[in-house]
């Protein structure tokens, strides 16, 4: 319950509809039993007529007519107001689901890269569809149900007790027996249909496993193998399917058994009743008893759904509430950032730098100052630390130990968006999204003065959402497109610039995409440019280009290189060489060479290298490739991580 | 890809042809057939009986016609009692009925699930690689789900409520037909409005409730771009850009959902006010019949009470199977277009097939030869293609490779090097000249054979779902456990495996992404060791992430697999290209150089240039 009481600010944006639709579900119930009684009045009135009794009152044609038109009138306000629940209650947990999605994607934007190195994607997808879908049944079908069942047992048990109490009583003994049977039923329902959900899933993900593996299963002739696993599975599904089957299928033959043995019942007790002498119980009020307690059929099977929805629903939302309730360690902290940081020169400097993950240490007192406007080589052995030294600039986390200072103040000391708007970064993979290439490109651009989405209010009145204007400059895209070598690729695709990228486009090539990302971090024209091995897909003679072009572009910036090659490193003002975590070699390219350390020794097998270079222009940027589809599977290898199919991420 | 699958779906007409092909799944099942048709005849004849109790029970003993002449309140209360205990007892036969038909058809669907689920996964399974290249995992996966769950669909849901709605319709309005025709033609006079009330919300709630779908892949597919991208998404400063883009969907969605709950909180009340549109007709003609006969009543054949009650619960009973007559098409619909797309799938024509003579294997020697091979992986290219089409990626390699022998290939990314191995394990066919083991054409052994004799070793060794020893043994049981760990002493791996909480049988999780990536590298091997083939395809791919300890064991793993094998090995490291006794340089799907490492060493050519370049590197590494 104590969960239930964090749910309540999404329920009070709808207070209303939830008090109309519950009203309504209230007055449906009770107008609902009024054609039974129209009923009795006119069986009555017919048995009173024929029995030939003058004493029994009898009835006219006209007021019979009278009665039917009330039970067609009594059905239409009981429709109508059924149809009035079903616009407030059901709309309205439409609508927190709506707000619930809209303020968890809200949330999840604000968390940092800690967050999402353990958070796992399917994960999350889950809580983001299947637990929001039991919230939402909770607050919808669940909130009408139970006041359904009861406002209905209420006013279907006073209406039969004003008939007769001794069948009334009957009835009473009865229900009990029969919730609770239907209860037991409808738990043993979720179970085995969660076992054969489960063994579902377990088949379908031996499909997808067989299919994305067809290479090794041909490879090592294994299909037969594969062919009596995956008949076994499906024998088991058969299984429990059947068992299912056993207890879902019969379910409402089941509830019509236990309501035929109850009117079996009423009509020994009730017919007695009327046979009794000086009976005031008559054959109209016996039919209008069936008719009440069948209203409770419905009701009835729904005791036992009510409490799996409501249990799930709880337990689902503790799981949404776990992702509201984490919080980002990197975030702005009123009290230390300066807001009134707006601008960022591009002076970097790292000071005592630790960073530790656990036991392991990644960087170790690392001190580096890259003065505004210069241009700073890394190389490394992989695992040396160079990456984390970027993502630290980014402020993707903090350091352990030590200071990141840009401008002299502490990263942390200046906002976010300050930051981030003053440094770009083109990691070694990419993520690209699947949109045009002109808008992946222009990812980083004309954000700023967006409207935020209001997170915690009604959506209802609110208006349509404005398309939001997605049109980065085309002469700036292109530009950067031709500074990052880029042009020739995209002039080839079908649709230019406008060409989407990911499943229902094209899949680019590593080269490519690395490309892309430089546009993508060109475009903004930052203060601060870190590209992190990026040109590692990039042929030679096309890193040549893109240097040039950086060349030309990042005067005035302060350019962060990371690189294996001396080709790309040795125009750096200053070249630092990261071994284990800590800073080994530091200086120009011609003192380093002087050094005859790791550096020197790295350009002397190089240039070894560039002979052959100069021979072999290797094939692997050539765009067409990509586009043909049965590719080389070497190539396969280069494609974009792909996108999870709907169905995947339904399942 | 899933989209043309979802809009087709409605668009398939009725299909005798198709049917037919279905109900050829039913076949089998027959006798289950015939009992679950007796069945729902027995339950349509029995549904009416308890309205006609209920008649009896009310004109017999409790009508006051009844009691008007000198009653035998004792036999009257003795036949109430006789008339309430066949009504219980004949529900608890319904029930048992009700029962019987329920698991039969049950178990009828399931099965017919399973035989076409089994037909289309060996199918699968027969297909030859290109059609994996060619068709994405996820479209396989519908076949196999929710496309054979519509036929089930068709069968359970189509089908058999056809059958049980037609003999329910039937028997009701014969039954109400001959106890008053008047009264049942006029109770019948709603069925058409409820069936085409019905048919037409059906209608509108499909639309809407697909729309729904579309859009709830939308935000699903937004959802799912959006974390994975999260991180370039703030460093970008894209979150508000994201935001507004995310709620475009995500009102989109609400929208779509707010419009099934029109359409839906319409459909339930019409139905409702229908029902009571029935019941005050039946009562309005009946009161009117009563009320017209005269006063004694003692007119043969005229409208009871009795009678009245029962019409109105015969006329309520009637609902279902006219509501689920009119839904019978909807799924006929949805799996004419399901049963089209499977049947696609199990036509395919199977373009690597055994021939009928095809030879097995018994003394495996490991002779490779390429005789003047041209091959494609594009099936539009055939022999007759020109030599000088782009498309070619083997242009005629002859390469003769004797029992036993190592053979680095070496080139460039695309110069042709897998192909090469694809086509020794017949993984394509080749479009000129012929690829032959031991003097075979690989065309004329039966594939399973020759896979079984050629082992390959992937760059990222792919592991299925279980424990690391059933990925070892790719769960062979007659493979004995002694055999495992042989093998992975031989690589180096079996102290990792022990290290691991549950050894051998510690389960792989998300397909080994807490396995490092030597560690994967040496799981191929031993279980290229373990199935003992007689040629060896190792697809060797250098990585950057291996450390220097594990890259030595890798060497030496790779060295050991390699002894008395016939090998076929795309090296990037130079310590296994010189350990072969062959090294053969591809360029553009031509060999350009081929001899051992000092022949072409001493040679001075391309493979002389990039081993001083791979040297280089190599140190620059340490």
């Amino acid at each position: 319950m104590d969960s239930f009481r964090t749910l309540i600010p999404y329920l009070r944006l709808h207070r209303g509809q939830y008090v109309i639709g519950l009203i309504a579900v209230v007055i449906a119930n009770s107008v609902n039993l009024l054609p039974y009684y129209f009923i009795r009045l006119t069986i009555d009135g017919l048995t009173g007529q024929v029995d030939g009794d003058p004493a029994t009152t009898g009835i006219a044609l006209g007021t019979a007519g009278l009665y039917a038109l009330g039970i067609v009138a009594a059905a239409l306000v009981a429709g109508g107001f059924m149809l009035l629940m079903r616009r407030m209650i059901v709309v309205a947990s439409r609508q927190t689901e709506y707000e619930i999605r809209r303020d968890l994607f809200a949330h999840l934007q604000g968390l940092d890269k800690p967050y999402y190195d353990r958070a796992r994607t399917g994960d999350l997808m889950n809580r983001l569809t299947g637990d929001l879908s039991a919230v939402r049944e909770m607050l919808g079908f669940g909130a009408w149900q139970i006041v359904n069942i009861v406002s209905g047992f209420i006013t279907a048990f006073s209406v039969m007790f004003s008939l007769s109490w001794q069948l009334t009583l009957i009835v009473l003994a009865l229900v009990p027996v029969i919730v609770g049977v239907l209860t037991y039923l409808a738990r043993q329902i979720n179970v085995r249909h969660r076992l054969a959900q489960e063994q579902n899933s377990l088949i379908a993900a031996k499909a997808q496993e067989n299919f994305s593996g067809a290479r090794v299963v041909k490879g090592y002739a294994i299909e037969n193998r594969e062919i009596d696993d995956y008949r076994a599975m499906n024998l088991e599904l058969l299984r429990r399917n059947i068992a299912l089957t056993r207890v879902d299928g019969p379910l409402r033959s089941f509830m019509s058994l236990l309501l035929g043995l109850a009117f079996g019942l009423i009509l020994l007790v009730g017919g007695r009743l009327i046979l009794a002498p000086d009976s005031t119980f008559t054959v109209g009020m016996f039919v209008q008893f069936v008719g009440t307690l069948e209203r409770l059929t419905f009701p009835m099977l729904m005791v036992g759904w009510i409490t799996g929805v409501t249990q799930r629903g709880l337990a689902s939302w503790l799981r949404l509430k776990e992702i509201f309730d984490s919080q980002a360690l990197v975030r702005d902290e009123p009290g230390r950032t300066d807001p009134t940081l707006r601008t960022v020169r591009g002076d970097v400097t790292f000071e005592n730098v630790t960073v530790r993950y656990g036991d392991k240490t990644v960087l170790n007192d690392v001190n580096l100052h890259i003065p505004a406007g210069t241009f700073l080589g890394i190389t490394g052995p992989t695992g040396s630390g160079k990456t984390v030294l970027g993502q630290l600039l980014t402020r993707s986390m903090d350091p352990t130990g030590g200071r990141v200072l840009v401008d002299g103040h502490d990263v942390r000391v200046i906002p976010l968006r300050t930051l981030r708007d003053a440094v770009s970064v083109v990691p070694q993979e990419p993520f690209l999204f699947s949109d045009t290439i002109a808008n992946n490109i222009g990812l980083g651009l004309d954000n700023r003065d967006l409207p935020p989405v209001l997170t915690g209010v009604s959506v209802v009145g609110a208006p349509p959402p404005d398309d939001i204007p997605q049109q980065p400059d085309p002469a700036r895209v292109r530009e950067a497109a031709r500074l990052a070598g880029l042009t020739e690729d995209v002039d080839g695709f079908p649709q230019g610039f406008g060409t989407m990228l990911g499943e229902r486009g094209v899949t680019l090539s590593g080269g490519q995409r690395q490309r892309t990302a430089i546009a993508r971090a060109l475009v903004r024209e930052p203060r601060i440019l870190l590209l992190d091995d990026s040109l590692s897909a990039v042929d030679t003679e096309t890193e040549r280009r893109i240097l040039d072009g950086l060349r030309e572009v990042s005067r005035g910036r302060t350019v962060i290189l990371i690189a294996h090659r001396v080709s790309t490193l040795r125009h750096a003002d200053q070249i630092v060489v990261l071994e284990d975590g800590r800073v080994t070699e530091q200086g120009s390219h011609d003192a380093l060479l002087a050094q005859n350390g790791h550096y020197a020794q790295l350009e002397r097998l190089q240039r070894l290298a560039s002979d052959l270079d100069a021979d072999e222009t290797p094939s692997d940027e050539q765009a067409p490739r990509d586009l043909a589809a049965p590719l080389d599977p070497e190539a396969a290898a280069d494609r974009l991580p792909a996108a999870p199919t709907p169905e995947q991420v339904n399942r | 890809m899933t989209r043309p699958d979802a809009s087709d779906a409605f668009q398939k007409g009725f299909d005798t042809q198709l049917t037919r092909r279905i109900l050829h799944y039913v076949r089998p099942y027959l006798p289950l057939v015939i009992g679950g048709v007796l069945l729902a005849l027995l339950i349509s004849l029995a549904a009416p009986v308890f309205a006609l109790i209920q008649r009896h029970a009310i004109d017999a003993y409790l009508s006051p016609l009844a009691l008007r002449t000198e009653p035998d309140l004792d036999l009257l209360r003795r036949g109430l009692t006789g008339a309430a205990l066949l009504y219980m007892g004949l529900k608890v036969v319904e029930f048992a009925l009700q029962y019987a038909f329920t698991l039969a058809i049950g178990y009828l669907g399931q099965n017919v699930l399973r035989d076409i689920r089994a037909d289309v996964f060996g199918k699968l399974q027969r297909l030859p690689l290109s059609y994996f290249d060619q068709n994405p995992v996820g479209r396989l996966i519908t076949r196999v789900t929710s496309d054979v769950d519509a036929i089930n669909q068709f069968i359970t849901g189509g089908l058999v409520s056809l059958i049980q709605s037609s003999f329910i319709i039937v028997v009701y309005v014969v039954i109400m037909l001959s106890v008053n025709w008047q009264l049942a033609l006029i109770s019948f006079t709603v069925l058409p409005v409820l069936f085409l009330a019905t048919n037409y919300f059906r209608a509108r709630l499909r639309d809407a409730f697909r729309e729904t779908r579309t859009q709830q892949a939308t935000v699903n597919s937004k959802l799912n771009e959006n974390i994975t991208g999260m991180l370039t998404v703030q460093l970008f400063g894209r979150e508000r850009r994201s935001a507004l883009d995310f709620n475009l969907s995500n009102r989109a969605l609400l929208s779509a959902n707010e419009n099934s709950v029109k359409w839906f909180s319409l459909f339930m009340p019409v139905v409702a006010v229908l029902g009571q549109v029935a019941v005050a007709l039946i009562l309005y003609f009946a009161a009117r019949q009563i009320l017209g006969v005269d006063a004694s009543g003692a007119v043969a054949g005229a409208i009871t009470v009795g009678t009245l009650f029962a019409f109105v619960q015969l006329s309520q009973q009637l609902f279902q199977p006219i509501q689920d007559l009119a839904d019978v098409f909807n799924n006929l619909q949805a799996a004419m277009a399901s049963s089209e797309r499977i049947f696609g799938v199990l036509d395919t024509e199977e373009s690597i097939t055994d021939k009928p003579d095809a030879r097995s294997l018994t003394n495996f020697e490991g002779r490779v030869d390429f005789r003047n091979v041209w091959f494609a992986y594009d099936q539009t290219v055939t022999a007759d293609t020109p030599d000088t089409d782009e498309r070619w990626i083997l242009r005629g390699i002859d390469l003769h490779i004797r029992p036993g022998e190592s053979v680095a290939l070496v080139g460039a990314t695309g110069a042709g090097k897998t192909s090469v191995t694809a086509l020794v394990s017949r993984f394509y066919d080749v479009q000129r000249g012929s690829v032959n083991v031991d003097g075979t054409d690989v065309r004329d052994l039966a594939q399973h054979d020759l896979r079984r004799h050629v082992g390959v070793v992937l760059q990222d060794v792919f592991l299925f779902a279980g424990t690391i020893e059933s990925n070892l043994t790719l769960n062979n049981p007659d493979i004995p456990h002694e055999r495992v760990i042989e093998a992975c002493r031989y690589v180096g791996v079996h102290e990792y495996i022990l290290s691991l909480e549950h050894g051998y049988q510690t389960e792989v999780r998300e397909r080994g992404a807490t396995l490092s990536t030597g560690q994967k590298q040496l799981l191929a091997f031993a279980r290229a060791l373990i199935q003992n083939p007689d040629i060896l395809l190792v697809l060797d791919e250098a990585t950057a992430n291996v450390d220097t300890e594990t890259e030595l064991r890798i060497q030496q793993a790779l060295k050991r697999v390699m002894q008395g094998r016939t090998s076929i090995i795309i090296a990037h490291r130079l310590s296994t290209i010189e350990h072969c006794d062959r090294i053969v340089v591809m360029r553009r799907g031509h060999i350009v150089e081929q001899g051992s490492h000092h022949q072409l060493l001493e040679k001075g050519g391309y493979y002389a240039r990039l081993h001083r370049l791979q040297y280089a590197q190599a140190d620059a590494a340490d």
